[in-house]
């Protein structure tokens, strides 16, 4: 496909995905009514309903999936991999593992309770924990596939950490019930406390981003090459983990664990627009933010209690197994 | 004698190379042999400054330590044995790769894409092409670059025998024109066409010179086991360069 068709068709299925997270739930809005809400006009439910509910929601959800889909492309870059993804060096499960841990403590403290802040914050800490030893663990030369062990064997260690706390609290049913929530990720009750804590630091995030898709580009093709060409490896290499870390962090500490949406939305654009950094990198930040809102409103529109994190996976899973079956 | 281009003061990597020390002056266009192992990319890849390595090296009489990153890029160009590439860029692109330290301006692209006959396959994805045709491809990133220190390791051994002459003619028009070219070999007999050999053996220079002086029967006997009149027999089969 022509990428110059790219962000009009991407613009347009993000305000789509946008519009009609605004529109349905429970109480069903006609687009009119929503527009006028946003305004302040209209009648007071519908008002606050998208005022306070959705729009918090929405906002949420698009800057999870943009913080996603963008860490998906940088995590592919920087291991050669297509297949790689943003929870890969173990950051989501440290993001996850840090709230479980507060959730299992809770009951005893009544901390979580206290503050809206001590998930998130919890869940921050545990992503950037796990990056860090991360980190160290593979400093010395730092090579690619070294960092890449370090992921898989930190992401078993903070998930069985996580399995851990959940099975000690088996019957703390309400506990229980929240520890899912970080598992599975989900965007429901985010209010505009979330939008404060995850949406402005995630937009700076991918705007610090941007301007390295052209390294990107070179890094995608080979370490040695692209440092031979005039690239400072070390130097991006350290940006690029800082920030998709970053962005992975702040996405599971307002949505939780969402999977999926960093592996497929950049690989479908890489297929249909081709794999030009300075392009897949804000394509895949708008792509991420519709894929979000869309699967999210699949949690809404049938309420069996599908989780986000379920349905990313429902949709990104056969796609998974149809990318390893393709010739490549 | 001027600035050399490269230079080289007991230059080690740790279980790979020991203490080599050369100086290689604008013009020269300089063959690399040794058995598997030797440390001929290794010792390409320091001088590139692409490895952590113990010495001094300097470029045009700078240390390399001093050279930004970006300078390095247009003044050095390096060919790596390897060449795959995970993404499907087509070839045009990964040829301008050779532009990023001129801030990606694209003259020379399609020049050095003719000079490594790749002109036809320019918009076919660089995941399709076959082994030969992607070292072509990494060669003419190189070109694209128009460093005037090239260093290629290997780059011919998976072409054809077309190409390869058009490679080895590429690289004496480069050194005519001035450039310092190190082309890493396994045939002998194409190194008797350089104007100065490298003969590296477990980590260590062990020849360095004009061909006729450096690859004797008794060098090569002792560095590659192999008798030399079997080498000496077939130089004159090779075709005019």
């Amino acid at each position: 496909m022509k990428p110059r068709l790219a962000v009009p068709i991407l613009v347009a299925l993000l305000a789509l995905a946008f519009l009609a997270s605004l529109a349905f739930g429970e109480l069903r809005l006609s687009f009119g009514q929503v527009v006028s809400a946003l305004m302040g006009g209209g009648d007071d439910i519908a008002r606050t309903v998208v005022r306070d509910f959705r729009l918090p929601r929405a906002l949420v959800g698009m800057a999870a999936g943009a913080a996603l889909g963008a860490s998906g492309v940088v995590m592919q870059a920087f291991f050669r991999n297509p297949l790689a993804s943003p929870g890969l060096l173990g950051v989501s499960s440290g993001g996850a593992l840090g709230a479980v841990a507060v959730l299992a403590l809770a009951p005893a403290t009544g901390f979580a309770a206290a503050t809206l802040w001590a998930l998130p914050a919890a869940s921050v800490v545990g992503a950037f924990g796990a990056t860090g030893a991360v980190l160290m663990l593979a400093q010395r030369g730092a090579g690619t596939e070294r960092l890449l062990l370090s992921g898989v064997a930190l992401n078993a260690l903070l998930g069985a950490g996580t399995s851990f706390l959940l099975t000690t609290t088996a019957g703390h049913f309400e506990v229980n019930a929240q520890i899912l929530f970080w598992l599975m990720g989900g965007l429901e009750s985010r209010s505009w406390e979330h939008v404060w804590m995850g949406v402005p630091a995630i937009l700076v995030g991918c705007l610090l981003l941007l301007p390295l898709g052209r390294a990107m580009d070179l890094l995608s093709l080979g370490e040695q090459s692209a440092q031979s060409l005039g690239v400072d490896v070390r130097r991006l290499r350290r940006q690029l983990i800082v920030l998709s870390t970053v962005l992975t962090a702040l996405a599971t500490a307002v949505g939780g664990i969402i999977g999926f949406v960093g592996l497929v939305v950049p690989h479908m654009l890489r297929l249909a627009f081709g794999p030009d950094h300075r392009r897949l990198l804000p394509y895949s930040m708008l792509g991420g933010a519709a894929f979000l809102l869309a699967c999210d409103l699949v949690t809404r529109t049938f309420p069996i209690g599908l989780r986000l994190g379920v349905v990313t996976a429902l949709v990104g899973g056969p796609f998974f197994l149809w990318l390893l079956r393709r010739p490549r | 004698m001027s600035t050399p281009a490269l230079h080289a003061s007991n230059l080690s990597v740790p279980g790979r190379l020991e203490a080599v020390t050369l100086d290689l002056g604008p013009g020269e266009l300089v063959a690399m042999v040794g058995p598997n192992g030797a440390g001929k990319s290794t010792l390409i890849q320091a001088l590139a400054g692409l490895l952590p390595a113990h010495g001094t090296i300097q470029w045009n009489g700078q240390p390399l330590s001093h050279i930004a990153a970006a300078e390095r890029g247009r003044r050095l160009a390096w060919v790596g044995q390897e060449a795959h590439f995970e993404f499907a860029f087509p070839v045009r692109e990964v040829v301008a790769q050779g532009r990023y330290a001129w801030g990606d301006d694209p003259s020379g692209v399609a020049e050095a894409l003719a000079e490594v006959d790749l002109g036809f396959l320019a918009d076919r994805p660089v995941t399709r092409l076959s082994g030969g045709e992607r070292h072509r491809v990494a060669l003419a990133r190189a070109l694209a670059t128009q460093a005037p220190i090239q260093l290629w390791d290997e780059p011919v051994a998976q072409l054809d025998v077309r190409h390869a002459l058009e490679v080895m003619r590429l690289a004496r028009r480069l050194a005519d024109g001035g450039g310092t070219v190190v082309v890493s070999l396994h045939d002998l007999r194409a190194a008797y066409r350089f104007d100065r050999v490298l003969v590296l053996d477990r980590g260590r220079l062990v020849g360095d010179g004009p061909p006729h002086g450096v690859l004797t029967a008794d060098l090569i006997r002792e560095v590659f086991r192999v008798e030399a009149t079997f080498v000496e027999s077939l130089v004159p089969e090779l075709p005019g360069a």
